[in-house]
């Protein structure tokens, strides 16, 4: 490795060191035999796909795990943290991919949570907020965070309530702060002004530690970048010196196989038409504004975007479980938009949900239940309303034979028990089963480990050999180029762009992600 | 639960599961099979060992106490019974109680496993037994007319009690707990208004008691040359139960109940109309709420005290949560929690505690029975750090 020597030796301004660590999960190995080290005053980088350890080797960093094996020191001492709070005393802060705030708490509140300044008046303690609040005044205008303690959280936006949880690790004097997935949320003008804090933090000596599967952000801020593989380090690199592809082929490890594997299109008729399509949100903001797109049998349809533009309630309103404001929906020619959801599963759509915990399955159900989703209420599986278990476990039975879905005590385990991968496998072998004329894939492989990405991949592929038509909605740009045979971005809910595949490069999509057109 | 010395200790031993007494009995409360019977099994348990010691620091035997209790209720012979009485009379007296309590824990546990709360049991018991004390009770209808009629108007009206919860919650997103506590104090007042301006007795105090032929217990009849007070509502209540466990297991629309209860969001994925299955259980969760009602009102008590809901109401819910919010289970847990509610009498009569101590035992059981879940959750958690530690110790 191109910095092991640097590793070895004693350094007075490494702040950082993980030795030796490796962190198992059941069935996978989260990371193995990893060691960097991070300087004070750097950006560091953490490159990765997902599921390759990043997060959990700065979960143990942050507290949160404990390593099986190795050793973490900061400043030169030995650590062993039990707790974040134990971590939080070292000055390591961490923003968290999921914010932890308190939605009815000002902005201010939400700050001095757990540290708050306590006066007492006689023998009652009260709360002092107007110095936190004067000092939090401060410290947003020298990193140029713009926040306003008095707001409330429930009204930000999204990349607001990210410059609170940055500021309430400065107001915990941290030192070491590790982002995870920080732009993940953001729309590309808040991804820059986020780069640019950054850039500010490291100017008064902070140490950050960046967690991201974006190569573009990395060049812009990042000094170093530590590269991560199933788990294992694969290369520690000056960012000055490598180029892009560089880091992407060592992220990937291989070159994109996929691709080579999946056969030459056959495209049918037209299966999925969307015209004109208006959705609003829960908050009454319109988020899909104007779409239209057409999927035919065998073609793959990839949606590509940054999160947060409109692609999971485009998804939603096309499954119905979201109304669509105007437009219309066509499915082989009929109008489905006043469906209902079950009329539209009946006429033909299979739907992959993008959060599988919270929509595609009952977690406290056993496996049996979850298979029979779409079937339950139909013959064979049920007569005049009374169920009939015996079939439900022989089709359980058969799903679990055909998809490899793995579990502790087959059809009867509690689908909580079982591992994201197999949970998808669950999810996808179910709705696939329905052969339906349209499957929406919404983001199918998020939080996956490689294996099972694969596996997913490839039920995609064998989809659209069946000639079904697929719409593919993916916040991975690499997923969408490895899979897509037509693609549409997605930027502010409207499509920029839409085009075949083939005529579009990586870059040229990413930059349609960024809304710029043309 | 578990002290960090005997932690220790399980860590330390060898193989694959945690083995102990300790470890042992947190995995038969953990167990998939028999959690829900071996759970409310302690929290008897652990109920009788702290009554037991209340009533040891009272001076009193507890072993006899609690014989008396199943004494009091029919379980077990008295020294000496009164005239034309005898052990059958006390186990029918305890079953015109455990009727009406069985029925409402079933009202609580349809609402509770398709996701809501229904605290409004009270009240839905105060109406249904109400109006049909006013509508048929006070009428001269023979008896073959008036109690069909009573079990309709119980049924129609918590029904329709129910649904009116459930509407609220969907179409204006009214939480069911907030809107059937509002519910219970308009019925309490408004039939407490009724009852003292029209139909008021003027000695007790309560309402009128209503026809003989109305009533869905049967009094004076004579079993084995024994006085007996047949409740109607037993078999109602057994046959509900049968029923419910039915549907919540066997059929679709249970299917779908259950959905609904578990993850609100998937069963929406999954094409259950989420709205129309909400007003749906709670229209079955008043449904039997108002048989619970009749049977309390035109069936144990005969008559309505004016502006009081019947802590039945609420107990109900500790009782479903003592049965595992089964309906099978319930039948067990209601038994339970009536011997010890109508065995107190006698048992202070014969002990020489005052009454209220039974109460205090009720409530005792009725409190770690609402801790059930907690025990398991917390034998899950110690499980967890067992294996935890295993596993720290192998790699």
């Amino acid at each position: 490795m191109s910095l092991k020597g640097t590793d070895t030796r004693p350094d007075e301004s490494v702040i950082v060191e993980l030795r030796h660590i490796t962190k198992r999960f059941p069935g996978i190995v989260a990371n193995d035999d990893v060691t960097i080290s991070v300087k004070k005053g750097e950006i560091y980088a953490l490159l990765g796909e997902n599921g390759a350890g990043k997060s959990t080797l700065m979960s143990m960093l942050y507290g949160m795990y404990e390593p099986d094996h190795g050793e973490i020191y900061v400043r030169g001492k030995k650590m062993h943290f039990r707790s974040p709070a134990e971590a939080a005393e070292e000055n390591i802060g961490m923003v968290h991919q999921h914010f932890r705030l308190v939605e009815n708490f000002t902005v201010g509140e939400n700050i001095v949570l757990g540290v708050e300044t306590v006066k007492r008046v006689g023998i009652f303690p009260v709360l002092s907020m107007k110095g936190a609040y004067d000092r939090i005044r401060e410290l947003s205008k020298s990193f140029g965070l713009e926040v306003d303690p008095e707001d409330l959280i429930s009204e930000l936006g999204v990349s607001a309530r990210q410059r609170v949880e940055i500021m309430k690790m400065l107001y915990r004097e941290a030192e070491i702060l590790i982002f995870d997935e920080p732009t993940a949320i953001l729309t590309p003008q808040e991804v820059e002004a986020l780069l640019k804090i950054m850039e500010e933090l490291r100017r008064s000596g902070k140490t950050i530690i960046l967690i991201t599967h974006k190569i573009e952000e990395i060049r812009k801020v990042a000094d170093r970048c530590a590269i991560l593989r199933r788990g294992k380090l694969i290369d520690v690199l000056k960012v000055q010196d490598a180029s892009t592809q560089e880091m992407a082929n060592l992220m990937v490890g291989r070159n994109v196989v996929l691709n080579a594997e999946k056969p030459a299109p056959h495209f049918g008729e037209t299966v999925l038409e969307v015209e004109k399509l208006c959705v609003r949100n829960e908050d009454r903001v319109q988020v899909v504004r104007g779409v239209s797109l057409k999927v035919r049998a065998g073609e793959i349809f990839a949606v590509a975007g940054v999160s947060g533009n409109g692609q999971t309630e485009l998804a939603d309103a096309i499954a119905g479980l979201r109304k669509a404001e105007s437009g219309s929906i066509r499915l082989m020619g009929k109008d489905i938009s006043r469906e209902s959801i079950r009329e539209r599963n009946g006429s033909g759509i299979s739907y992959i949900p993008e959060d599988r915990q919270k929509y595609g399955l009952f977690l406290d159900f056993n496996l049996r239940s979850n298979l029979c989703l779409r079937r339950y209420f139909k013959a064979p599986f049920s007569r005049q309303g009374i169920l009939n278990e015996a079939e439900a476990e022989r089709y359980a039975r058969d799903l679990v034979e055909k998809y490899d879905i793995r579990s502790g005590q087959g059809t009867e385990t509690q689908v909580r028990s079982m591992s994201g991968g197999n949970q998808q496998k669950a999810i996808v072998g179910r709705e696939i089963e329905e052969h339906s004329p349209l499957v929406i894939f919404v983001q199918p492989t998020r939080g996956l480990d490689m294996g099972a990405i694969e596996n997913i991949h490839r039920q995609i592929l064998r989809e659209r050999e069946r000639g079904a038509a697929i719409l593919l909605i993916s916040l991975e740009l690499d997923e969408v180029m490895e899979l897509a045979d037509t693609i549409g971005v997605i930027y502010n809910g409207q499509l920029l762009k839409t085009a075949d595949a083939g005529s579009l490069t990586s870059h040229e999509v990413g930059r349609y992600m960024m809304g710029v057109s043309g | 639960m578990p002290p960090r010395g005997k932690t220790l200790e399980g860590g330390r031993r060898k193989g694959k599961t945690p083995r102990g007494f300790r470890a042992l009995f947190a995995r038969i409360l953990v167990s998939d099979r028999f959690g829900h019977l071996t759970v409310p099994l302690f929290c008897i348990l652990l109920t009788l060992f702290f009554s037991g010691i209340l009533l040891l620091l009272l001076g009193k035997n507890p072993l006899v106490s609690f014989y008396s209790f199943l004494q009091g209720s029919g379980f077990a012979k008295k020294a000496s019974y009164g005239n034309g009485v005898g052990m059958l009379s006390d186990f029918f007296a305890f079953l015109n109680i455990c009727a009406p309590m069985l029925l409402a824990a079933l009202a609580f546990i349809f609402g509770y496993r398709s996701g809501l709360f229904n605290i409004g049991i009270a009240g839905q018991m105060l109406l249904s037994g109400f109006l049909a004390t006013i509508w048929v009770g006070y009428s001269d209808l023979p008896g073959i007319l008036a109690r069909p009629l009573v079990l309709l108007i119980g049924m129609g009206v918590g029904a329709l009690l129910g649904g009116c919860v459930g509407f609220l919650k969907y179409r204006f997103n009214i939480h069911e707990v907030v809107s059937t506590i509002m519910i219970n104090y308009i019925i309490s007042y408004v039939t407490g208004f009724y009852i003292n301006s029209r139909y008021v007795n003027q000695i007790s105090r309560s309402s009128n008691v209503c026809s003989g032929a109305s009533r869905l217990t049967f009094t004076k009849v004579n079993i084995a040359g024994y006085s007996c007070s047949v409740p109607l509502g037993i078999g109602i209540a057994v046959l509900a139960a049968l029923i419910v466990q039915f549907i919540l297991k066997r059929t679709v629309f249970g299917f779908e109940v259950r959905a609904v209860g578990s993850n609100r969001n998937a069963a929406l994925y999954s094409g259950v109309s989420v709205g129309r299955q909400m007003v749906l259980s709670m229209m079955i969760s008043g449904l039997l709420a108002g048989l619970a009602g009749v049977s309390y009102y035109l069936g144990y008590t005969n008559t309505i005290i004016p502006r009081e809901l019947c802590s039945m109401g609420y107990d109900s819910i500790a009782t479903a949560l003592l049965g595992s919010s089964s309906p099978i289970g319930a039948v067990f847990a209601s038994v339970l929690i009536t011997i010890f509610q109508n065995g107190a009498s006698y048992m202070s009569s014969t002990v020489g505690v005052a009454r209220e101590i039974a109460s205090v035992i009720t409530g005792v059981l009725l409190l770690f029975s609402a801790c059930g879940g907690y025990f398991r959750k917390r034998a899950e958690d110690y499980l967890k750090k067992l294996e935890d530690e295993e596993g720290g110790e192998k790699a």
